[in-house]
């Protein structure tokens, strides 16, 4: 049995709704998340050792007072040995988790928490976010002299897969559409109308083929998880959430860089992962795959080995990821529905895997969920992370 | 065309950040060359420009002339939400390219009709010029 498989746990949970919040500070997200998740996993706020805030990208400012402890103070935390930012965008929940964990094996730490918050809805004007989106994470001697920005880094890799495997149009706004299907049932979700693959193929056309209804909107928020030991994890509860499997690759910086932009690094970092859990992918109940845009959720689904290559378009298509299907992916509704907070966008997922393998997940809960696939990008989607959650350890 | 009065301009377009060590590559460009490192070592061509081999770890980069000829391997064009210093310029394309020395750079593709724009179209290098320092690489269809 591999060494780290199930050494550490998620037990503890909090988060706010995603939305425009103009007069709440980033402080009592953060504050409110993780008073939810440290009350969750039902111990002491004293009995927080390491507190891993992750970086606000909406003020630098704030993101250092994160860095220096401020969390700490306003929770009134008295027994906190070590408090660092771990950060890597959009992957900085599976780097926190892994660290978490390995500082419980080691017998460094005791209950980590980790917190993300960020004010990307009304903390930044929308042309800020889209110049701060064309920036950041993009090479500024490469890329950005080009007119380089997220848009266009999905369209790029939209328009060499559907060159590849013959994915349609449709089949691409049919993500959007089950995502949004989940998001109906989430009331920590932004965008919860209905929504139809005719609205989605008829909305303004960003950078070809990307539309603006396949792309995520930036908003505020913040959530929360505290890690623990797999033996303090049975002490507290059930139905922990035992991190049975993480995998990771990194890909490149500049987008330009990456070798293959219709697979990246998800096929090595699923095998990782899926190894050291001890599980295959006919094992997963749940999917909670990282959604940005539409193209990462169907590449997501198949390098990691839930699908074939070329069939998780159709597979979206006809339901089987929506409510009820073979398949349930990406269940909060996602960056595309309950919308996208800054490095946040998969702490949102980690969150919803735990909740899916602790049977916290209310209307949406996968009935008999044991096995939760999570994966996670930053930047240009240059690492990809995988991790494997599970009720019960294989 | 002149600004409409009370609008503000748009921002610059934002100039390289360079590197000291590619220095030689903005000079080309300048020049009408697109220089590439080659690594005495194990013989692999590298872009960007590196200060040791990305794939063997030696020192021993030289710049090469690049064929300026490759081909397009994805592409995108920009319709709208592009960012302001580059509002002015939809629509406009955005492109990966792979050039015959087998490494890759991001670019724009000029002179081509977006309707025939193409994954794995041929294309050559041609030499835009920024401002008095700057000179941007830029692939146009190669014509038959
Ligand atoms: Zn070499």
């Amino acid at each position: 049995m591999s060494k780290s498989r199930g050494r550490s746990a998620i037990v503890g949970i909090g988060e706010v709704p995603t939305g425009r919040f103009p007069e709440t500070s980033a402080i009592a997200f953060a504050v409110e998340s993780a008073r939810q998740a440290i009350l969750d996993a039902g111990i002491g706020k004293d009995d927080i050792d390491v507190v891993i805030p992750t970086g606000s990208l909406f003020s630098n400012q704030f993101s250092n007072e994160l860095a220096t402890c401020r969390l700490v103070e306003e929770l009134g935390l008295r027994n906190v040995r070590r408090n660092f930012q771990v950060f890597s965008g959009g992957s900085s929940s599976s780097n926190a988790l892994q660290v978490a964990g390995a500082m419980i094996a080691a017998g460094e730490a005791s209950h980590v928490l980790f917190v993300h918050t960020d004010k990307l809805g009304t903390g930044v004007t929308a042309q800020g976010g889209i110049d701060l989106f064309s920036t950041a994470g993009i090479s500024a001697e490469w890329e950005v002299p080009f007119g380089q920005h997220y848009s266009t880094v999905a369209a790029l890799a939209t328009t060499r897969y559907k060159h590849e495997t013959g994915c349609t149009d449709e089949m691409l706004s049919a993500v959007c559409v089950s995502n949004r299907k989940w998001a109906e049932l989430n009331p920590h979700a932004f965008f919860r109308k209905p929504l139809t693959i005719d609205e989605v193929m008829a909305s303004k056309m960003l950078a070809t083929p990307l539309r603006a209804k396949q792309s995520n909107m930036l908003f505020d928020g913040g959530g929360a998880f505290v890690v623990t030991s797999a033996e303090r994890a049975r002490d507290l509860t059930d139905k922990p959430a035992f991190v049975l499997g993480e995998g990771g690759a990194v890909t490149h910086f500049a987008y330009s860089q990456e070798p293959d932009l219709t697979r990246f690094g998800w096929a090595q970092a699923a095998r990782q992962a899926f190894e050291q859990a001890g599980v295959t992918p006919a094992d997963i109940d749940v999917a909670e795959i990282y959604d940005s845009y539409p193209i990462y959720q169907i590449i997501g689904l198949e390098e990691c080995g839930l699908y074939p290559r070329g069939e998780a378009g159709p597979a979206v298509l006809r339901g089987d990821t929506w409510p009820d299907g073979r398949l349930p992916t990406t269940t909060d509704g996602g960056m595309l529905s309950k919308g996208h907070i800054g490095a946040g966008g998969s702490v949102s997922l980690m969150i919803e895997a735990a909740r899916q393998v602790m049977g916290k997940a209310g209307g949406r809960q996968v009935p008999n969920c044991r096995f939760a696939i999570e994966t996670a990008t930053g930047g240009t989607y240059m690492d990809a992370q995988v991790t494997i959650l599970g009720n019960e350890i294989p | 065309m002149q600004a409409n009065p009370g609008t503000p301009a748009p921002p610059a377009k934002p100039r390289p950040v360079v590197n000291p060590w590619s220095r030689p590559f903005w000079e080309g460009t300048r020049q009408g060359k697109l220089l590439i490192q080659k690594c005495g070592a194990c013989g692999h061509h590298v872009f960007y420009p590196r200060l040791s081999c990305p794939d063997c770890f030696a020192e021993d980069l030289a710049w090469v002339q690049s064929s300026g000829r490759g081909t397009v391997y994805s592409h995108t064009v920009v319709m709208s939400n592009a960012p302001s210093a580059f509002a002015a310029d939809v629509p406009y394309v955005v492109a990966v390219i792979r050039l015959d020395e087998g490494v890759q750079m991001l670019s724009n593709v000029v002179d081509c009709d977006p309707e025939h724009l193409a994954c794995d179209m041929p294309v050559e290098v041609v030499f835009e010029k920024l401002d008095d320092e700057f000179t941007l690489p830029k692939f146009r269809p190669v014509r038959p």
